[in-house]
């Protein structure tokens, strides 16, 4: 992936196929975003951790050929190594639990048997898999500054305008929404704060007071190096995400790659690559890289 | 469905997004009835045409127009207000929590005539100032604002705001004598405003606690020190004299900015749920989760089985029958 400004072929616009659609892949990977939204929410999960987890997922894929691994397998990986980073621990046995139920709705729970054990190794081999193949980058959220524009902007709006506005609310569905494709991977943190916040305003028809006969607009301060075409642009993607969901079924599932030898069949699942049995040591030192990656 | 929400965002942005909206939403019964009443002029002087965009230039907001049609009933459904408290808040003094900023429109620099107006449409009975006095009658003190103590963060020291706390508003600290003699010019007060008058630009305030909201009814008013002057307030004056700073850098160099917790605290703040997370996305609207899905349940229901299975493997049961 190249770094911002470029999106991974996956979310932008080289994702396009022909008519404009989203090339399968893409529509794959919008597909596990939300099946990675959906799972978070059923574990509890907090919007940062689930944010990592789709951005973990998106950074792999960006490397690695979606032939290559299951992605739903990775998916989970990356919930539960988002969860770690996170501050939000998770266990792997919760997340086979619900992504099994978000694949076989009326079946019944799990039997504890050899494939719920070797389902869960491959969790764990997979996330060695994903810390491995990370580049170098330190990786900043949107969230915490969105929080911290609304506190200024709401206090240099009318007290009564504002509760009558749910504008919090909207930018926060409008910033978890838009991880179901990388726009982070693509801009920074602070323009997508800042175009989410712009994006709300005008769908409530919100006027920030005396717009017009300030020095700076109130975008501008918040982000110096932010240009109105980048704003247009990240209010454009964030719309379109709305339009590829009406477009792609999220169910039934995507038609599982040729069978590959050994694919575990009960949740659709594909064992790793590479079976080299990491050690413990191995896995703990896999973990103390990526946080030294700044994640 | 919000009506005024909706009309506020009608008005904004014209008749375009009126016939989107008439279109999209044509299947939904709340609408319908809104579409009536929302498409009339609202109270107060009529507009020359009532449905004309704000804005020239509406053109290149199509796409966002046909988003708002789209997701209407989502967007304006009442359940949909934050759980914010409706009341004004106490300024966080505390700088850990996050990373508390000058007001906005400083950044902005916005002309003093501006923020005097706004300042005055915005002030309410029981917000908490803060100011200098400037001079003590027989019938009360003026105090110059300096600052706000409550609800909204406003930058108003250059404004040469005054207050009167007339003489019954100034409670006495002792059997005898004035109640005005314990003050001097100079002496920082907190107090509460008691009366607006918006049009002549006056304000009454008073050193009672019964002129605060009940939840504020804690705050000391009176003499303060300089110490107590709120965060923004000082936060402010910084910028007022290294005019360049960014408000990126303050708030990055802030120690609330790298609180671990401040996510958590600011979402309390704001009145948003995390536990019932927001979604523009129909599919993951909180109607479509089930707590039968969550993980703890399914935990329990699969723990259950296990140990059912344990004890008929075990052969257990067959005592128990």
């Amino acid at each position: 992936c190249e770094g911002l400004g470029h999106y991974c072929t996956l979310g932008g616009a080289a994702a396009q196929g022909s008519e404009g659609r989203p090339a399968p892949e893409a529509r794959v990977h919008f597909r596990v975003a939300r099946f990675i939204v959906e799972a978070g929410v059923n574990l509890g999960m907090r919007s940062i951790p689930i944010a990592t987890a789709c951005i973990i997922y998106r950074k792999f894929f960006c490397e690695t050929n979606l032939d290559a691994y299951d992605p739903y397998l990775i998916a989970m990986s990356s919930i539960y190594l988002a969860g770690k980073v996170k501050e939000q621990r998770l266990r792997t046995r919760d997340i086979i639990n619900v992504s099994n139920r978000y694949f076989n709705p009326s079946g019944e729970p799990l039997e504890l048997d050899s494939r719920f054990w070797e389902l869960r190794d491959s969790i764990v081999q997979c996330e060695l898999l994903i810390l491995r193949s990370m580049p170098f980058q330190v990786f900043q959220h949107s969230h915490k500054y969105l929080l911290h524009y609304l506190v200024s902007l709401r206090n240099w709006l009318n007290r009564h305008s504002w509760q009558r506005t749910p504008v919090a609310v909207a930018v926060w569905a409008l910033l978890r929404d838009s991880y179901h494709r990388g726009l982070c991977l693509g801009f920074q943190a602070q323009h997508i704060a800042v175009a989410v916040l712009y994006l709300a305003l005008q769908v409530y028809g919100v006027e920030v007071p005396a717009e017009v006969e300030a020095e700076k607009p109130w975008w501008q301060v918040f982000s110096d190096d932010l240009t109105k075409p980048i704003t247009d642009n990240i209010v454009s993607d964030l719309i379109q995400i709305y339009t590829i969901d009406t477009e792609i079924p999220l169910r039934p599932w995507p038609s599982l790659p040729k069978e590959k030898p050994g694919m575990v069949s009960c949740l659709g699942t594909l064992p790793p690559r590479r079976h080299d049995g990491w050690s413990p040591e191995d896995q703990l030192g896999g973990l103390v890289v990526l946080l030294e990656k700044g994640w | 469905m919000d009506r005024d929400l909706l009309r506020q965002s009608l008005n904004c942005h014209g008749s375009s997004l009126l016939s989107l909206l008439r279109s999209e939403q044509q299947d939904n019964p709340h609408f319908r009835s809104l579409l009536g009443s929302a498409a009339e002029p609202t109270r107060g002087p009529p507009p020359q045409q009532p449905l004309q965009g704000r804005k020239e230039k509406r053109v290149d907001n199509i796409e966002i127009q046909k988003f708002i049609s789209k997701k209407a009933d989502l967007l304006f459904a009442l359940s949909w207000k934050s759980d914010a408290p409706a009341t004004s808040e106490i300024n966080e003094d505390s700088e850990d929590h996050y990373a508390v900023m000058p007001p906005l429109e400083q950044f902005m620099e916005i002309p003093s005539m501006d923020r005097r107006e706004l300042f005055f449409r915005d002030i309410e009975r029981g917000d908490i100032v803060i100011g200098r006095i400037s001079s003590i009658r027989e019938f009360g003190f003026f105090m110059v604002l300096i600052c706000l103590g409550s609800g909204i963060m406003r930058d108003i020291a250059h404004l040469e705001i005054t207050a009167l706390c007339p003489l019954r508003d100034v409670p006495s600290h002792s059997n005898h004598g004035d109640p005005l003699s314990y003050y001097q010019t100079g002496d920082i007060i907190r107090a509460g405003i008691k009366d607006i008058d918006r049009y002549h630009e006056k304000l009454a305030v008073s050193l009672y606690s019964s002129s605060l909201p009940p939840h504020l009814s804690g705050i000391k008013l009176g003499v303060i020190s300089s110490e107590e002057l709120p965060l923004y307030y000082r936060r402010s004056v910084e910028l007022n004299s290294n005019s360049l700073e960014s408000y990126e850098n303050i708030m990055q160099s802030s120690l609330g900015f790298v609180n671990p917790g401040v996510v958590e605290f600011l979402l309390e703040k704001l009145g948003i749920d995390e536990s019932n997370p927001p979604s523009l996305m129909r599919g993951l609207q909180s109607k479509n989760f089930s707590e039968d899905d969550f993980a703890s349940a399914l935990r329990k229901k699969q723990s259950a089985s296990w140990a059912l299975k344990c004890i008929l493997i075990s052969g257990f049961h067959q005592y128990l029958l």
